[in-house]
């Protein structure tokens, strides 16, 4: 598994380090923001705020509590978490994500497009504890020690948390094994 | 079996997870979760293109802020949190033990200087004794006990009366009254600074100066002390004083005033008696006249009475407390440990008195903010565990 070893702290070069860990890592933070608030706007606003906090608390990190990934998703966990408190307090409206990768399907063949819809409606239809272990883990590629550290339950709990959502995910998609 | 674990077949499917994401080959039978892979992660919600632009552009800028930063601020950034933390409560923890080795006396022999090598007066209320004098500054005061302002009446009257003597003699016991003189020699120069050292003694043995002079005038100076302490440390003020300066000769004298107590109880007794025989009479007096007359004798007992008891508290007092009488005269100077003590030994002492200083500050201030500290630290503590939990709290509810 690949795990960026980035560390965005120390020497004359953290601020590249820190650029490259942006570089390999926005597009993943910002899928699994928007799949949490399932709100465009919203998950533009907390990735750029997750970004900035974690430059200005790159001091803090530290390498022996995992990769600079899984700090950088633990931080974006947090701001979409308070987005989402501060939604339910202010009641706002939703803007949906609007389906993106949908035109690229038109290129590929009908079986994978009607595949890939079927998993994305699937993930959809799944509880948001299931969906954020699924994004963490497909999309963040974040290992179960990691994951369990951004999670705040034990290694061994987030592996089952992990392998029951993809069950979950299976079932919404009508999957047979 | 507890609910996180998983089968055999659950924990290979999960390493296979692991192998897929990291894209390397997987058997057949895990075919199905590549795919699945595949499609969430080909699904997810990608960057639009222009906020991709300002994301880029707002990194970018942050990195150029960084570049311009000082030589300090890029210090501070290279510096690990958690060492600092570690570093800072060592010192913290050195600070403390040092200043307990300190104040536990192991370098008693060396702090006690301090005074004499930094000069002045080093501590409150001795001032009042002993004036500052100049090279050729002649002062003479007088302090006798109980009227002496200042810390140092008071302390050592409350030390005095703290002392362990009943006000009554035991049965079979005796009283014994023990007075000293000591006659010490010193480098004119050192003057005040041994006379200020024996202030110090005695203040440490729980004592009083009853009187004091120094005069301070080349090689006409002189100081003389008469001091009191609780009897049993008398040995122990002899022995630091000593220690202060050359000792030209000493005299200890005891005297057995028990004797003279038991007799003043006697005549007490006595007197008490005839007080009651008298009133005894007084109150069956036929006349006028002898009533007159037995009065006038009863009051001569009382007096009597009353002198006997502020003599007896006058022995007891005697028996309580020693007198040493020291006389300091000038004399050739003598390497002495506390007085005359080279330059390095005195710059290592007053290094020594400084650090001290400084770490009963820092210790004072640490006990001051630690507990504030602690109770930052936990409201920060509850504050992110409440947080924490709120925030799942959404994540459940979304």
């Amino acid at each position: 598994m690949t795990v960026m070893a980035v560390v965005p702290t120390s020497g004359a070069d953290a601020g590249e380090q820190f650029e490259q860990l942006y570089r390999s890592s926005a597009a993943d933070v910002y899928a699994y923001v928007a799949s949490l608030l399932r709100d465009r706007a919203a998950a533009e606003d907390v990735t750029a705020l997750a970004f900035e906090r974690a430059f200005r608390r790159r001091a803090l990190f530290d390498v022996h509590r995992g990769s600079a990934r899984a700090w950088l998703f633990a931080i974006a966990r947090n701001a979409a978490l308070d987005e989402l408190r501060r939604r339910r307090r202010t009641g706002a409206l939703l803007h949906e994500v609007a389906d993106a990768s949908s035109e690229l399907d038109e290129d590929l063949d009908s079986d994978l497009a009607e595949r890939r819809l079927v998993v994305r409606e699937g993930l959809a239809a799944l509880e948001a504890r299931d969906r954020e272990v699924i994004l963490l883990k497909f999309v963040g590629r974040l290992s179960n020690a990691e994951l369990a550290r951004v999670l705040h339950c034990s290694e061994s709990n987030a592996g089952t948390r992990l392998h029951r959502a993809i069950e979950r995910l299976r079932e919404a998609c009508g999957v047979t094994r | 079996m507890s609910r996180d674990e998983l089968n055999a077949s659950e924990r290979e499917e999960l390493a296979a997870l692991d192998r897929i994401l990291a894209r390397e080959p997987v058997g057949e039978q895990h075919l199905e979760l590549a795919a699945l892979v595949d499609s969430v992660r080909a699904g997810a919600p990608r960057m639009d293109p222009a906020f991709a632009e300002r994301l880029d552009a707002q990194t970018a800028g942050r990195g150029a802020r960084r570049g311009r930063r000082r030589g300090g601020a890029r210090f501070v950034d290279r510096l690990n949190v958690r060492r600092l933390a570690l570093a800072s409560g060592g010192l913290v923890a050195a600070a403390v033990a040092f200043t307990i080795v300190i104040s536990s006396g192991v370098f008693a022999g060396k702090t006690v200087q301090n005074g004499v090598a930094l000069g002045g007066h080093p501590r409150s209320g001795v001032a009042t004794l002993l004036p500052a004098a100049g090279p050729r500054a002649t002062s003479t005061t007088q302090a006798p006990v109980g009227t002496t302002s200042g810390p140092t009446a008071a302390t050592g009257q409350a030390a005095l009366g703290g002392a362990n003597f009943s006000a009554t003699l035991a049965p079979n016991a005796r009283l014994v009254h023990r007075d000293s003189t000591l006659t010490l020699a010193s480098a004119p120069a050192a003057m005040q600074g041994v006379a200020n050292q024996i202030v110090l003694a005695t203040e440490r043995q729980g004592g009083v100066v009853e009187t004091s002079n120094v005069a301070v005038q080349g090689s006409n100076s002189r100081a003389s002390f008469r001091l009191q302490v609780p009897s049993g440390r008398l040995s122990r003020l002899i022995a630091a004083v000593s220690s202060l300066a050359s000792v030209r000769a000493l005299n200890q004298n005891t005297n057995d005033i028990t004797d003279g107590y038991n007799q003043e109880q006697a005549r007490l007794a006595d007197n008490v008696a005839l007080r009651a025989a008298l009133l005894t009479q007084l109150a069956a007096a036929p006349t006028l006249t002898a009533q007159a007359a037995i009065q006038k004798q009863l009051n001569r007992v009382e007096a009597r009475i009353t002198a006997e008891h502020g003599e007896i508290d006058s022995l007891l007092t005697q028996g309580r407390e020693a007198t040493l009488q020291v006389t300091v005269l000038p004399g050739a100077a003598v390497k002495h440990a506390a007085v005359a003590a080279g330059p390095f030994t005195t710059a290592f002492n007053r290094a020594l008195h400084a650090l001290e200083a400084i770490l009963a500050i820092a210790l004072v201030a640490f006990a001051i903010v630690l507990p504030f500290a602690l109770t930052a630290l936990a409201l920060w503590w509850g504050a992110t565990s409440v947080r924490q939990r709120a925030r799942e709290r959404a994540m459940r509810t979304a």
